[in-house]
């Protein structure tokens, strides 16, 4: 002991270190479930996509089928998969096109407009809305949607289809398309916005001209991002959408439709010990499509949140 | 006496905004105030008439049937059933969800944030998680469906409740990851380096400073999915939740849901003359389930607002 | 301190999900001895047809009183193919069922080594019906109703599009030119699959053809929705279960269907109990022998199911009750079970 500090001093006491190593691996496992997560349903959808496509023999024609009448009749081994494929794209079209004006309007209300006392009370509201469960928002398209707004203005044959359901999507997909946006508003520098001012632009003006163009690529993102979940929502397609899987109406939105997540819930209609045929199998298939298609939007989108990220 | 009164200093700002605008009212300007206003109303309106809708059609449920609206079981007259089950099954669900992702995803966040060095495997798995997020809820139903109900079946009885709380911590964790991250990430760097500058190990600092700063938001995100789980219906009907009739509740016997109940009372029909129809039944359900979810949503947006005016304060 | 304690709850908490799956796991163990030993009168697992569901609740409330024997019953209704793949793999005490088993089903069961007797519990009319403000069609025949709803029709968008292989099948009916709107349950339903057998074996039979309906119709598996279909267009036409048409008497028409002798009958809670009307169709249980066996309280509700009291369920869920003599057969099935 001469008092001078040796270097195995300085790294501190083993017992300690060697905690720290214990609660790292522990800590790391956790996040790496999330690996095998993901990879576990990649799994379970492509073993199920590979059995159908068995079952049906790897004749990829059944998936478009036009010497029958197209529809998506599994259980009559009819695989339209433009009957679904279309029913989903017409509702969430019909969702984007309430929640992009809606959403976005807020968006800009919010970032730009309100004082911030309105600001303080609004935001919250906005967020209960994000908060709303999707089967809420089912009931009130059954209850409310359907029978005073749309049954009224359009007198459909029906009173589920494509535009009760698509109305009701985009009421749910409303928040994600105003905070996203709002928040690529909010990272626009105040200092463009001074800039603006000061050579005497309005505040009209400065919001057209300068801060929704700097804010492009967050919004193009909310799109993305709020597409994505329209198209992936199951419970509002299931309960208002109609459910009907035969073809070739579809393309009018009054008719009820089928969309892809309503055709999962089809195929396992509940039931946990039927999982044998194609008709059954078809849901991983489906499940497949539908995963590939959300998680390209997803990353695309989550591509241009990160492009604001960079540029402020 | 100040020098300049109120009713100057405003006229005088009246005198300068029209000087400057040249007295005139500029339409565009007017158009986009007015069209931004239309959006605002018409989203408040939407959120008011969705709750409005509920709430009325409720009433009868409750004023009518009382406390043994929520005690009640299920069953095949509308004015006579309960969502006792429901309560049951959501009330197991949301434990689960406490229980398994909480854990594990507030475990994942601190590695990201505080352990992981910036390689390609660890990018990976932050990409990963981001786009977890964005699978639609009916997916993880499948995967549910296959692995829970499947492989575990002697772990989890089958279609049971376990299986469900299972598939629905599967289903938030990446939101709780989210969030965790997000708030541990807004921890300022000096509070580590005084940890570290005292010789406290990595994971000491971890527990000690970063995890206790960044509490509030981490709250905010389990919170968040607490509700989420809460109100997801679509992975349980892949899993094969009852809606018939369920005069038991257990964990390793067949359960159901609140969402579920809503979902499937609001497709029956409702034409039985009594006071308390199908749709009474659902809207009733419906409250309870939003009373639950609302009142999550707002204790979270509550604390993250609480800890954002904290933290200027800092 | 408190910074202490967020940190010890959160590290607990990562050790915690371990112990909730072994948890979960000893919950589930004393559960395969389930039946008998829980509550007072034991529980009963009912799945299968959503066709029999209604009655299997009435009657599962019925035995959940004091009067009924305490018997916790659960019942889902998936279908009744469903069903049967569930109870022929050993799951489900009873499975309801809007037809007999078929023979690829039996086979199913008999390779798991799962005897089950067959009851007959209630009579279900189906009921092709129109909208009250159709006064052109009060009754069709088997041959009319191939030609507007059958295999061979797809496409057919006016009735009279249908008058053609109408006649050539030699139906008595003149199809006017209206709209032509079709509502029914989906294939996944029971009532689908009465519906085509009533309504198209024999014909698709003699042609070769498939004994399904057209695909280009709007299939519903909520009847609710198909009520809403036929009352919303004047010339609709769709079929539902006669207790549907009961309830909603108010918001569609039945049409009369021609017997073989070309009468028309339409459907009421006589001609169905009686058979005169053709479009009916006997609703079953399927009791697992062993189950039945090793749990008392399934014996008990199948015994509730077939009193006096069972049948009022029946009636109670709007379906028709057997005449006497089926329904005592049923019982003397059920006795005789050994």
């Amino acid at each position: 002991m001469n008092g001078l500090l040796a270097v195995a001093d300085l790294s501190g006491d083993p017992r300690r270190r060697a905690h720290d190593r214990r609660m790292q691996r522990l800590l790391g496992s956790s996040a790496f479930i999330t690996i095998i997560i993901s990879a576990l349903i990649l799994f379970v959808l492509a073993r199920g996509s590979i059995d159908f496509l068995k079952s049906i023999g790897w004749d990829l024609g059944v998936l478009r089928d036009s010497s029958k009448a197209p529809g998506w009749f599994p259980r009559r081994e009819r695989f339209d998969l433009i009957t679904i494929v279309m029913g989903s794209v017409l509702m969430g079209s019909i969702a984007m096109l309430v929640a992009v004006p809606l959403g976005l309007g807020t968006a800009v209300y919010l970032s730009e407009f309100a004082p911030t006392r309105v600001r303080k009370i609004l935001k919250p509201i906005v967020e209960v809305l994000a908060g709303i469960p999707s089967v809420i928002v089912g009931y009130f398209a059954l209850k409310f949607i359907a029978p005073n707004i749309v049954d009224p203005i359009f007198s459909p044959d029906q009173s589920r289809n494509m535009v009760v359901a698509g109305l009701a999507i985009g009421v749910l997909v409303i928040p994600i398309m105003a905070s996203i946006s709002e928040d690529a508003l909010r990272a626009v520098p105040s200092s463009l916005r001074e800039a603006s001012y000061g050579i005497g632009a309005r505040k009209s003006t400065t919001t057209i001209r300068i801060v929704l163009p700097a804010a492009v690529s967050g919004i193009v993102a909310a799109f993305i991002i709020a597409t994505s979940r329209a198209i992936g929502e199951t419970m509002v397609a299931a309960m208002a959408g109609g459910r009907d899987g035969s073809g070739p109406r579809v393309l009018d939105p009054l008719e009820p439709g089928l969309t892809m997540t309503a055709a999962m819930t089809n195929a396992a209609g509940g039931t946990d010990q039927v999982n044998s045929g194609a008709p059954f199998q078809v849901l991983f298939f489906v499940g497949l499509l539908l995963f590939m298609m959300t998680m390209g939007l997803n990353v695309i989108g989550d591509r241009f949140v990160q492009r604001v990220r960079q540029q402020y | 006496m100040p020098i300049v009164t109120d009713s100057q200093r405003s006229a005088t700002r009246t005198q300068v905004r029209q000087a400057i605008t040249q007295q005139k009212r500029h339409l565009p300007s007017i158009a986009l105030s007015v069209t931004l206003l239309i959006a605002v109303t018409f989203t408040l309106l939407t959120l008011f008439s969705l709750l409005a809708r509920i709430v009325t059609q409720a009433i009868p449920a409750f004023s009518e049937r009382g406390a043994s609206f929520l005690s009640g079981t299920i069953g095949s007259e509308p004015d006579k059933v309960g969502i006792w089950p429901g309560l049951f099954g959501s009330f197991a669900i949301g434990i689960g969800v406490l229980l398994i992702a909480v854990p594990l995803g507030i475990g994942a966040a601190i590695y990201l944030e505080e352990y992981a060095e910036q390689n390609r495997l660890n990018r990976f798995v932050v990409v990963n998680i981001r786009n977890l997020a964005g699978v639609p809820a009916v997916i993880y139903g499948v995967l549910g469906l296959i692995i829970f109900v499947g492989w575990l079946k002697p772990v989890t009885n089958g279609g049971t409740v376990v299986a469900a709380a299972l598939t629905l911590a599967i289903l938030v964790l990446p939101v709780v990851i989210i969030t965790s991250m997000e708030a541990i990430r807004a921890v300022p760097m000096g509070l580590r380096d005084a940890g570290y500058g005292v010789g406290a190990s990595r994971w000491e600092v971890t527990r000690d400073h970063v995890v206790p700063y960044a509490m509030p938001g981490i709250l905010t995100g389990t919170v968040l999915a607490l509700a989420r789980a809460l109100g997801e219906a679509a992975p349980l009907i892949m899993i094969g939740a009852i809606t018939g009739l369920l005069p038991e509740t257990s964990l390793s016997g067949k359960f159901t849901a609140i969402p579920m109940l809503i979902y499937s009372w609001s497709g029956r029909p409702d034409s039985s003359g009594g006071n308390i129809g199908w749709s009474n039944a659902a809207a009733g359900a419906g409250l309870v389930l939003l009373a639950l979810v609302l009142v999550f949503n707002i204790i979270g947006i509550f604390l993250r607002n609480h800890f954002e005016a904290k933290r200027v304060g800092t | 301190m408190k910074f202490k304690n967020w940190a010890l709850v959160a590290t607990c908490a990562i050790a915690l999900p371990l112990a909730a799956c072994g948890g979960s796991d000893s919950a589930s163990t004393p559960d395969s001895t389930e039946s008998s030993s829980n509550g007072d009168g034991g529980s009963v697992f009912v799945t299968g047809s959503s066709t029999v569901e209604p009655i299997s609740i009435k009657v599962g409330e019925l035995a959940g009183t004091d009067d009924g024997g305490n018997i916790k019953v659960t019942v889902e209704g998936p279908g009744t193919g469903d069903g049967f793949k569930k109870f022929c793999a050993g799951d489900g005490d009873i499975t309801g069922a809007s037809r007999p088993i078929k023979e690829e089903e039996a086979i199913q069961c008999a390779d798991a080594g799962i005897e089950y007797v067959e009851l007959a519990v209630a009579i279900d009319g189906l009921t092709v019906a129109t909208s009250v403000n159709n006064t052109a069609i009060e009754c069709l025949d088997k041959a009319a109703l191939y030609a507007l709803i059958g295999p061979e029709s797809e496409g057919f968008s006016s009735w009279a599009d249908a008058n053609t292989l109408a006649g050539e099948l030699g139906s008595a009916y003149a199809l006017p030119d209206a709209p032509l709107s079709i509502f029914g349950p989906g294939e996944e339903s029971g009532t689908y699959d009465s519906f085509v057998e009533f309504a198209f074996k024999s014909i698709a039979g003699d042609r070769g053809t498939e004994v399904i309906a057209r695909a280009d119709y709007t299939a519903s598996p909520n009847d609710n929705v198909i009520v809403d279909g036929i009352e919303s267009a004047d010339t609709s036409l769709g079929w539902v279960g006669y207790a549907y048409y009961r309830a909603e008497t108010d918001r569609m028409k039945a049409i009369a269907i021609a017997n073989d002798e070309g009468v028309c009958v339409l459907p009421t809670d006589e001609t169905i109990a009686d058979g005169s009307y053709s479009f009916s169709r006997t609703l079953y249980i399927y009791v697992n022998k062993a189950k039945a066996v090793e749990n008392p309280a399934i014996g008990t509700f199948v015994d509730l199911y077939l009193s006096a009291a069972g049948v009022e369920q029946v009636v109670a869920a709007g379906y028709v009750q057997l005449e006497a003599a089926k329904q005592q057969s049923s019982v003397d099935a059920w006795t005789a079970r050994g």
